[in-house]
């Protein structure tokens, strides 16, 4: 009876945890978010290996650009630039998992090449006049 | 060791490397660096719950060893060993906690870990905090997947009841 009784307890809290882990990653992935900017402004940051390359403000990208990113080790990726998005276009790592993750245009998802150690992700954009540090507390669309 | 369970450990490494190769030539689903069904996991199960933590963790080395040398490099070995290692401990603690009952549970919290283990190895290779962000999308898809394959266990380890002996 006790091995029943606890065997009921621990499926019930393991059951909670996963539960409640799997509603904090849709509320995340579905809802903006704190890392989300209100007026769409975005800056890509890349990284590879851990340092900052590139830091590019997307509202100020008028036509698509690309930048090509050699890692130390011979791998390359091609990266590039829309106004108000971001993603990989061509990459010599085996699985072109970078590429397939398309263009970014908010922060929920980073591109990752794991690879070549890339890391594309966006911040919201602080710079320019418009631009505030005040983050409202509720967004209504 | 005894010959014959020797030869049953051996057909399960064969097995689960043979059920990893399966799934290693399906394209992945979803263009996210880690996502996947994680297959092999299933055997790791129905070891951890027809035999023991020890002849898992024996399997579970020798078909990261193996995969790693045939289809792998350095660098997925340090991912398999983390993913690997750390499902099975959370797999363990799953089986000891629920009696070797309600496996999808138990596969559930092995995908959460395997796929944790992952993240942690793929922030040591990229040195880049701001990859965190995958977290959600990797314990979703860990939980989901490790429900599956939970589940699969659970029901493969019905046919074996009655081979119990095997493992003796």
């Amino acid at each position: 009876m006790k091995t029943e009784q606890s065997n009921k307890k621990a499926a019930v809290i393991i059951s909670l945890i996963l539960s409640l882990l799997v509603l904090f990653s849709l509320v995340y992935l579905l809802l903006p978010g704190p890392g989300s900017s209100e007026a769409g402004r975005y800056t890509a940051e890349i990284y590879q290996g851990g340092r900052l390359l590139y830091s590019i403000p997307l509202n100020n990208i008028s036509e698509n650009r690309s930048i090509i990113i050699e890692s130390p080790d011979g791998g390359k990726n091609e990266i590039e630039l829309r106004p108000g998005s971001i993603g990989i276009v061509s990459a010599d790592c085996p699985d072109k998992l970078c590429v397939r993750q398309g263009f970014i245009s908010d922060a929920r998802l980073p591109i990752t090449c794991l690879p070549n150690r890339l890391v594309i992700l966006l911040r919201p954009a602080l710079n320019g006049a418009e631009s505030d540090s005040i983050t409202p507390d509720i967004v209504t669309y | 060791m005894h010959v014959k369970k020797l030869t049953v450990l051996a057909l399960f490494t064969t097995l689960s490397l043979a059920v990893y190769a399966v799934e290693s030539a399906i394209p992945p689903l979803v263009p996210i660096p880690g996502i996947k069904l994680g297959l092999a996991n299933i055997i790791t199960l129905i070891l951890l719950q027809n035999a023991s933590a020890k002849d898992a963790l024996m399997v579970l080395a020798a078909r990261i060893l193996l995969s790693s040398l045939l289809f792998g490099n350095v660098l997925s070995l340090l991912y398999s060993l983390c993913g690997g290692g750390l499902s099975l401990l959370a797999m363990m603690l799953g089986t000891r906690l629920l009696h070797g009952r309600l496996g999808f549970l138990t596969g559930a919290l092995g995908g959460l870990a395997h796929n944790t283990g992952q993240l942690l190895i793929a922030l040591m290779v990229t040195s880049t905090p701001g990859i965190t962000a995958y977290f959600p999308f990797l314990s979703l898809s860990g939980i989901l997947t490790g429900l599956f394959t939970g589940l699969c266990g659970q029901f493969a380890g019905r046919y074996l009841l009655r081979g119990r002996h095997l493992f003796r």
